[in-house]
């Protein structure tokens, strides 16, 4: 179709860190939660500079660099505030880069088709995503043997407003609906056409939510998050729970190899449940045969090993959790516990000093102490 | 009075603390809930008459509470005392102390003793029955590699679990060394544990949205039964909001569970089946603590923000009890004739 390409100009994107957002209010929460933030207290700054000059001022520390951020984009003299301050010549570099981006970043695309493999009937190269935009496959999770449960939950996915052609550009790229969806995979992310990896810098996360609607494919609605593996029995909340969420298959090969975590394992889907479930009924899923060929944790790699290396920022989106969408952990510090952090509150200091302060004041420079030694995120 | 009718949150408890709620439990004689909250007070309420029976103060926040029977319980608080409560006198007295916040307190009937865990990387193991006095009380001290943020007890085994996700899993019998040392299988850190009726494993929580269901058997064949699964997340604006799941609670009958999450949220789990059986419709803020009762019918939910983000204004801290209906917590087996054991 002769759809424009359209800048990014319709996600707005971080001058730090290059990710980008659905809208500016998120993007600033984020640049607060990741780059405003006082490493020592975590209290969170409006500005990189409001956070240096309180480091300065209430930690006595110098910052040189801003937090996270990406090796070019550290200085601490630009003022940025969600999209605004953004000097010129990075703003368009960053939408010239998305175009050329996209060619390459298709090759580059890898899906690791062993968990696929027996799954996809038929779907050419699952996954593998052609040299060529047009025929992207609707493959889920980039980089990610997302199997899940439900191979097919077509049903989940409604179908986004068409007006939103993908950011990236692909211009009405018309996907030739894969075959029986092909979809092995029920990202949690649903990772709806394999799209290049996401435009410029973001990680290979597949933001997007919205699609190019391919003739005849559903498309599929970046809210289910999926299919919990752990499907709702009893229904309280589907009306009519069946085909795809057959127990006896999950159970019965979830975690067959590797034990603990199972990559893209159970995922119960909760709060959204209800408008999963409405989506489900949608379709109907042609997928009836994958269910049972769906093998969970069959092939080696589900996503890595589950016990092993220290935990990864969550926020960035990193192999072992098919973020295609940017995963906002409520709770990140590592270094305590809510509790913890909760008793360092000055109504809680206890009017005996002795032993309470101390003792808070020996969590929060334990704290402070391990979250420098262990670089914050390493356990 | 009951309102059983699903939509609702449960019955809201009256006189609940002024603060928010650490934990709450069931007692195992009747239906009397024992409540600790950081507003420094434990309270014991008749979760059925809905009424206040008694209500302790303690130096600072009270982290963790359990019942000994129905006449006494006992508490851990951030104040560094183990306190013993008499419900009928209203008295309490110190029966110890660490050198920083008790986070944990269990009693254990096979054992005879009640175990605390704290912040000082210590789990002390006390005997009630001695006359109050850490030299008269004191059984013994055991170093955690890390303090400690949650402890569960069945039969003879005791799990701990601290910061830095180590678990340790302890035979009461012997405690001077743990029985096995483990690592929390989930990636980030642990929020809870709680150890299965049946006894044959524990459930993990952490602040990741995911819950790890272990086993105590090492071997093979039981070993490959672990699982972990998500659950507690929100996709919204093309990202996924992932928050700690505080509580777990598991049915003294049918052993499924229910966790909670600072989503509000409360769900309920099959664990056998791998199959979510129910959820709650939302609670006004996040669930700090759970509860089932002895028989299983009730289900007390602490609807307490529980500060993940801060200092900030939220809903009052509440105590809902909730009759239980079997629907809700009654696993259902698959096709089999016989449901797995």
């Amino acid at each position: 179709m002769g759809k424009k390409k359209k800048r990014t100009s319709s996600k707005v994107w971080c001058y730090y860190c290059d990710r980008e957002f659905e809208d500016e209010k998120i993007l600033v929460q984020h640049q607060k939660a990741k780059h405003f933030k006082c490493h020592v207290c975590h209290k969170k700054l409006s500005t990189a500079g409001g956070m240096i000059i309180h480091v300065l001022q209430v930690h006595k520390e110098s910052v040189t660099k801003v937090p996270n951020a990406k090796p070019s984009r550290e200085s601490t003299d630009i003022e940025i505030y969600g999209m605004q301050g953004i000097p010129p010549d990075v703003l368009a570099a960053h939408y010239g880069e998305e175009e050329d981006d996209a060619p390459s970043k298709v090759a580059k695309v890898d899906i690791p088709s062993t968990s696929l493999g027996g799954v996809v009937p038929g779907s050419s190269g699952i996954g593998y995503p052609q040299p060529t935009l047009s025929t992207m496959q609707p493959m889920g999770g980039v980089g990610y043997s997302y199997n899940s449960a439900v191979p097919v939950p077509p049903a989940a996915w409604a179908v986004p407003p068409r007006s939103h052609p993908w950011y990236q550009q692909y211009p009405a790229v018309s996907f030739p609906p894969p075959p029986p969806l092909g979809y092995a995979q029920q990202p949690l992310f649903p990772v709806q056409n394999m799209r290049p990896p996401l435009p410029s810098t973001t990680s290979p996360a597949l933001q997007q939510p919205s699609q190019i609607n391919p003739p005849g494919l559903p498309i599929f609605n970046p809210a289910p998050v999926s299919q919990p593996l752990f499907p709702v029995v009893g229904s309280n909340n589907m009306a009519t729970q069946s085909s795809p969420f057959s127990a006896p298959t999950l159970s019965t090969s979830i975690l067959s190899s590797s034990p603990t975590e199972v990559k893209g394992s159970i995922d119960a889907h909760s709060g959204a449940n209800t408008s999963v479930t409405g989506n489900y009924q949608a379709l109907s899923i042609p997928g009836g045969p994958l269910i049972n060929s769906h093998s969970y944790a069959s092939g080696p790699n589900t996503g890595g090993p589950s016990i092993g290396p220290p935990p990864v920022i969550a926020n960035k989106a990193t192999a072992t959790e098919p973020a295609t969408n940017e995963v906002y952990l409520v709770w990140d510090d590592e270094a305590m516990s809510m509790e913890e952090r909760r008793m360092s509150l000055m109504k809680y200091q206890v009017h005996d000093e002795t032993s309470q302060m101390s003792s808070i004041d020996a969590a929060i420079d334990k704290r402070i102490l391990e979250s420098r030694l262990a670089g914050r995120m390493a356990f | 009075m009951t309102s059983v009718a699903p939509p609702a949150p449960g019955r809201e408890l009256s006189n609940p603390p002024s603060d928010g709620i650490s934990n709450l439990r069931f007692s195992n004689h009747s239906d009397h809930l024992l409540v600790s909250s950081w507003d420094k007070s434990v309270r014991l309420y008749d979760a059925s008459a809905n009424a206040l029976r008694g209500e302790f103060l303690h130096g600072g926040p009270v982290l963790d509470c359990c019942f000994h029977d129905d006449s006494s319980g006992f508490s851990a608080s951030a104040d560094h005392t183990v306190r013993r409560l008499l419900f009928s006198s209203n008295k309490e007295d110190i029966l110890g102390r660490h050198d920083a916040p008790v986070r944990c307190v269990e009693y254990s009937y096979a054992a005879g003793q009640l175990i605390t865990g704290s912040w000082d990387k210590t789990l002390k193991c006390w005997d009630p029955r001695g006359a109050s006095g850490q030299d008269r009380t004191l059984v013994g001290t055991y170093p955690q590699p890390e303090r400690v943020y949650s402890l569960s007890l069945v039969g003879n085994r005791l799990v701990v679990a601290t910061a830095g996700r180590h678990v340790n899993v302890y035979d009461l019998r012997n405690m001077s060394q743990p029985e096995q040392r483990r690592e929390s299988s989930l990636k980030y850190q642990t929020r809870c544990v709680r150890c299965y009726p049946n006894g044959t494993g524990y459930a993990l929580s952490s602040v990741e949205g995911r819950v790890a269901m272990e086993f105590f058997d090492l071997s093979e064949a039981s070993q490959a039964k672990k699982y972990a699964f998500k659950c507690h997340r929100k996709s919204e604006a093309g990202r996924d909001i992932v928050y700690p799941v505080n509580a777990i609670a598991f049915h003294p009958v049918y052993g499924t569970f229910a966790t909670g999450g600072c989503d509000g949220y409360v769900n309920v789990w099959d664990g056998n089946n791998k199959k979510r059986l129910y959820q709650y419709s939302k609670y006004p803020t996040s669930i700090a603590a759970l509860s089932f009762s002895r028989d299983g019918r009730l289900l007390a939910v602490a609807s307490s923000y529980t500060y993940e983000e801060g200092d900030k204004p939220h809903e009052p801290d509440a105590i809902y009890v909730r009759s239980v209906n079997e629907i809700e917590v009654k696993p259902k087996p698959k096709v089999y004739p016989n449901p797995p054991a």
